[in-house]
């Protein structure tokens, strides 16, 4: 099982149709796929702490690092510390790296 | 005078060019980013330096964080806010019974929609296994199949998520979708590279899946045993919001975690799931037990009748 909490809000189809374009085996689209993943995870992390007031980090990071899938306890608490609008916030960090990354594999 | 060009330095690989190429900048972006966030956030980057994690690779710490609760028989995953209690799953198989002894004119669809929207929770994802038992009953008795969750130890990473339209595959060096069967409308064309398991029989082309098997936690570490376990396993597919069910054998792997779907249906595979235009949707997998592979690939058609307002192949 391999989960994590912001998943749902992962939209790069674009990406990935492009991907499956140039790779021509299993191994090379999963190994494209990891590097996207990589980039990813550090693309939300970043936008979460930026968000996020410095005080809270040690304690989302400990929750995170304890249940890194738990999408209602990790989403729960960003709504009380950084407001409603979290998954949005992502959700926007996502986009903008969708057009990054599609700028690239098309350059 | 002429001469004909060094081998080894001009005949080059156009196609794997391509791939080095996208790969190297791929590499390029992700240690830009690895490098900035490690200049904004050190606290964050000695945390998980700390413990030994890799940001970038942390689909593997889930993996092992939520094995480990499996195992330990911790709750992997909170009881779904849909799936009220058992007395109420039981219930649900009890319509079930009777809904084939009591009331033979129920479509046997409407009676699959009513148990799913009993049992299923109300968020997508991953299935206790208490509602995986209920939907395996469900399934027995209604689509006369016997689908299981879990099958010989081997389990999905999700058995509920959302599947999304795949392209035909290559069925030997040189095919095109100038020979291959395809769909008269909205035809999704051919893959240009291969499946996961290289060219795929044309027995097993037409209705096949597509299965996260390298987000498993234990695929590299079990091979080639998954490797082989995974390659053309029969799978049920049903989909959760007009009840069409189909017999798909898993023939590649993904899709990717990043494009927000858990599984891929061959154009044949989601043209019966839900019509042309249907590209993606919720749907549960189960695997098929089928040790005598008498289970034939292709539409499962427990139910001719359709329902009033959720037409068999439409959603």
């Amino acid at each position: 099982m391999s989960k994590l909490f912001f998943d749902h809000l992962l939209q790069l189809k674009d990406v990935d149709k492009h991907i499956k374009k140039i790779a021509k085996t299993a191994e090379e689209r999963e190994e494209l796929w990891g590097l996207i993943d990589e980039i990813v995870h550090h693309k939300v992390m970043g936008c979460i702490l930026d968000n996020l007031p410095r005080q809270h980090h040690e304690e989302f990071l400990e929750m995170f690092h304890t249940s890194p899938h738990d999408e209602e306890l990790l989403f729960t608490y960003l709504r009380r510390k950084v407001g409603e609008n979290i998954e949005g916030l992502i959700k926007q960090e996502i986009g903008g790296l969708a057009a990054e990354l599609l700028g690239e594999i098309k350059s | 005078m002429s001469h004909d060009l060094p081998t080894t330095t001009y005949k080059i690989n156009i196609e794997r060019v391509d791939t080095e190429f996208l790969r190297n900048k791929l590499k390029l972006k992700s240690l830009e980013v690895k490098k900035n966030f490690t200049q904004r956030y050190p606290h964050v980057e000695k945390f998980f330096t700390d413990r030994g994690i890799d940001l970038g690779k942390i689909r593997d710490h889930s993996a092992k964080v939520i094995a480990t609760g499996a195992l330990t028989g911790t709750l992997l995953f909170a009881p779904p806010m849909g799936v009220k209690n058992l007395p109420q799953l039981t219930q649900a198989i009890k319509d079930v019974s009777d809904g084939q002894t009591n009331s033979p004119n129920i479509p046997f669809q409407e009676l699959l929609l009513k148990n799913l929207h009993a049992i299923l929770p109300q968020k997508i994802g991953p299935l206790d296994r208490s509602t995986e038992k209920s939907l395996e009953q469900v399934f027995q008795q209604i689509i006369g199949i016997n689908a299981r969750a879990g099958l010989e130890g081997e389990h999905l990473n999700t058995t509920y998520g959302y599947i999304g339209a795949e392209q035909h595959l290559m069925r030997y060096p040189g095919d095109t979708m100038a020979t291959h069967p395809k769909l008269p409308e909205k035809d999704e064309g051919m893959a240009p590279g291969r499946g996961a398991w290289g060219y795929v029989p044309k027995e097993n082309e037409t209705w096949y899946a597509v299965v996260q098997t390298l987000y498993l936690p234990d695929w590299n570490t079990r091979q080639p045993y998954l490797r082989d376990w995974y390659k053309y396993r029969k799978v049920l597919i049903v989909n959760t919001i007009n009840g069409n069910a189909v017999i798909a054998n898993i023939a590649d792997a993904g899709p990717a975690a990043f494009t927000g779907k858990q599984f891929g249906g061959s154009p044949e595979v989601m043209n019966y799931l839900g019509g042309p235009r249907y590209k993606k949707g919720p749907v549960i997998i189960f695997f098929v037990d089928d040790p005598d592979n008498k289970v034939p690939l292709g539409p499962v058609e427990y139910n001719e009748v359709n329902m009033p307002g959720v037409a068999l192949t439409q959603v």
